[in-house]
């Protein structure tokens, strides 16, 4: 079932139900949206694939269930992007908001100075349901991928970067990562994942419909606490939102431990549109006591 | 120019540099003008890559920084500009460009923002302009061209990054490029603006879902180049209007371009996809100088294939060539 959009002037607004009689509470439109192979290219010269919200949604809903996905494992080592959209559905109540059905493949995050950007190490299957809540702050994800690494290697590489943080020393003052040509010491590398992991949580509660965020730079360290078991880390980042252009400063104190539930709070500053309505607050209220904070 | 190192992102003071040397070095090929003052009065200048002759040429033209964080976007049109002076004897896939197509490069833009990236904020994105006096600076060039200013995907509130000017062109280095772009408009037959990031080559419009009436031909163009690209390292472009799989935004100069006349009106969002976002690492600037270049040139060629069709060694014309000449009289059937 492929609804495929022919290229129109302007993209026709979903068809409304029919009709059932005048004053009927709005139903939820079904809106059942089919998109194969997001990455194709169009196959008749001249009809482009109407790339309009069905293939923005999905994206999004991708990006919110990835940043989910890398906040919920809690594992430095284990990041994961978005590679490509493969299916997708979505549902739109205009009274609740809008729930998509997706499938889409991952490749691991390479923060390192490659020059092929493509990942070389297989790619990843996750499917996940996703809720855009109009009045919620943040959307409802449930999502599952395939294991991109052995878990036992996972947990190594997890503790093997836990190692390298408990050996860095504050201050880490006046650290911007990365730099303006793009690199980043390898040496402060755990602390950029780390500080990746904790910027997950944040897009994960951001990110809506039409919002999407991208860490663009570490910009502080205002605490890096190793001596307890814990790395409590509290920093500032900058994030970019895609549709606005803007950048967005934002302060985050997480603590973890290889293994453990991350714990993240922060504070950001306003986005600059109509519907912004103040600072955005947020923490992951974790079942054990946030003894840091 | 073999000391300049094309892997490395450089201060405008360099950039200023390169511009003198290399024209100095090509000198029989290459030649800088001024084009207009910055706000904060710095001079910007073009090269003009022409091949001497009697001919009339048509005409390229190319920017790069008018968003000044994305850096990769100049060092790109150095890259374009050095492979073009590197291999305009040797390779006849250039030379047969430069019988007949005059390249322009603006490599920055934006100058004044450009170097405040350098100075204080890497992450800027607009011009220096000052308003609400002296409270807040800098207007988004690209959304201050005379196309539907101020429309949609953009703000009136200087804050904002999408800031349209205080007015149409109110910019003084989207006067110099529009003045000098609109003067020269009857011969320009290819308009690129570089961006990053994205991974896209986009087609007119950004201000409405409607499209441009050489809409397909600019698909099946801008297709062959994201094809090209991709043959070179396997990275992936996606091919649209701006409407369609970017975002809604008005008084763009790809938009504008498309507008006064100019059939072909590219914009590039080069690497990434979000990983490094703006700050590329440097050592991605060749394979992506190099990928963009595979696409660039390929739009050349489709365009000089338009004007100059190749003539058939003989034999058979192309088959456009053919069908064009059959249809007048194909009412005669």
């Amino acid at each position: 079932m492929q609804p495929r959009r022919q290229p129109s002037p302007a993209p026709p607004p979903p068809p409304p139900p029919p009709a059932l009689r005048p004053g009927a509470p709005l139903l939820a439109l079904l809106l059942l949206l089919s998109l194969r192979g997001a990455a194709a290219v169009p196959e008749e010269p001249g009809q482009s694939q109407d790339a309009g919200p069905s293939r923005g949604l999905l994206q999004q809903a991708a990006r919110a269930a990835l940043h989910f996905f890398n906040f919920r494992a809690g594992s430095p080592s284990a990041l994961r992007v978005l590679a490509a959209v493969q299916e997708g559905r979505a549902w739109v109540n205009p009274k609740e908001g809008c729930k998509v059905d997706l499938v889409f493949s991952t490749e691991r995050y390479k923060a390192e100075e490659s020059t092929f950007q493509e990942g070389e190490e297989g790619l990843g299957k996750c499917s996940a349901r996703v809720f855009f809540k109009n009045q919620k702050p943040r959307p409802a994800i449930n999502v599952t991928c395939t294991r991109l690494f052995e878990k036992k290697k996972q947990q190594q590489e997890d503790y093997l970067l836990y190692k390298q943080m408990k050996r860095l020393k504050a201050p880490l003052d006046g650290v911007s990562i990365p730099d303006s040509h793009g690199h980043i010491d390898p040496s402060l590398r755990p602390v950029w994942d780390l500080a990746f992991l904790g910027s997950s949580y944040v897009m994960w509660e951001k990110t809506t419909q039409s919002l999407h965020y991208y860490l663009a730079q570490l910009t502080g360290v205002k605490q890096w606490k190793t001596d307890d078991d814990e790395i409590d880390f509290d920093y500032t980042v900058l994030l970019h939102e895609f549709s606005t252009q803007e950048i967005i400063p934002c302060r985050i104190h997480l603590v973890w431990y290889p293994g453990k539930q991350l714990k993240v709070k922060y504070h950001c500053q306003e986005l600059q549109t109509p519907e912004a309505s103040g600072t955005e607050e947020g923490s992951a209220v974790a079942p054990t006591k946030l003894s840091n904070f | 120019m073999d000391t300049y190192s094309y892997n490395k992102y450089h201060t405008m003071g360099e950039i200023y540099q390169w511009m003198s040397q290399i024209s100095e070095e090509y000198a029989e090929v290459v030649t800088q003008h001024f084009l207009g003052m910055t706000y904060e009065a710095r001079p910007m200048y073009y090269l003009k890559i022409s091949q001497p002759s009697s001919d009339p040429k048509k005409i390229f033209w190319m920017d790069c920084g008018i968003h000044v964080r994305e850096w990769i976007t100049p060092a790109f049109c150095q890259w374009f500009v050095k492979e073009i002076l590197q291999n305009h004897k040797d390779d006849s896939r250039i030379s047969r460009l430069l019988t007949n197509l005059d390249l322009y490069v603006l490599p920055v833009l934006n100058i004044d923002g450009y170097i405040y990236t350098w100075t204080t904020n890497r992450l800027w994105r607009k011009s220096r302009s000052s308003h609400n006096n002296g409270t807040c600076f800098g207007s988004d060039l690209n959304r201050n061209f005379n196309e539907s200013w101020c429309g949609v995907g953009a703000s009136k509130d200087c804050k904002n990054s999408k800031f349209c000017g205080t007015g149409s062109v109110s910019e003084p280095e989207t006067k110099a490029v529009s003045s000098f772009v609109e003067s020269k408009k009857d011969n320009i037959l290819c308009f690129l603006t570089m961006h990053s990031y994205g991974q896209l080559i986009l087609t007119p419009y950004g201000h409405t879902k409607n499209k441009s009436s050489n809409h397909e031909e600019l698909i099946q163009v801008g297709q062959k180049a994201a094809n090209a690209l991709k043959a070179k390292y396997g990275t992936n472009y996606r091919v649209g209007s701006s409407a369609d799989i970017l975002y809604a935004l008005s008084g763009s100069s790809k938009d504008w371009a498309r507008d006064i006349g100019i059939p072909f009106s590219f914009t590039f969002e080069l690497r990434d996809n979000g990983t490094h976002g703006f700050t590329l690492p440097e050592v991605q600037i060749q394979p992506t100088c190099e990928e963009t270049m595979e696409a660039v040139v390929s739009i050349l060629d489709d365009v000089h294939e338009k004007y100059w069709p190749l003539s058939g060694a003989g034999t058979v014309a192309s088959g456009t060539m053919v069908l064009s000449l059959l249809l007048p009289f194909a009412g005669l059937l």
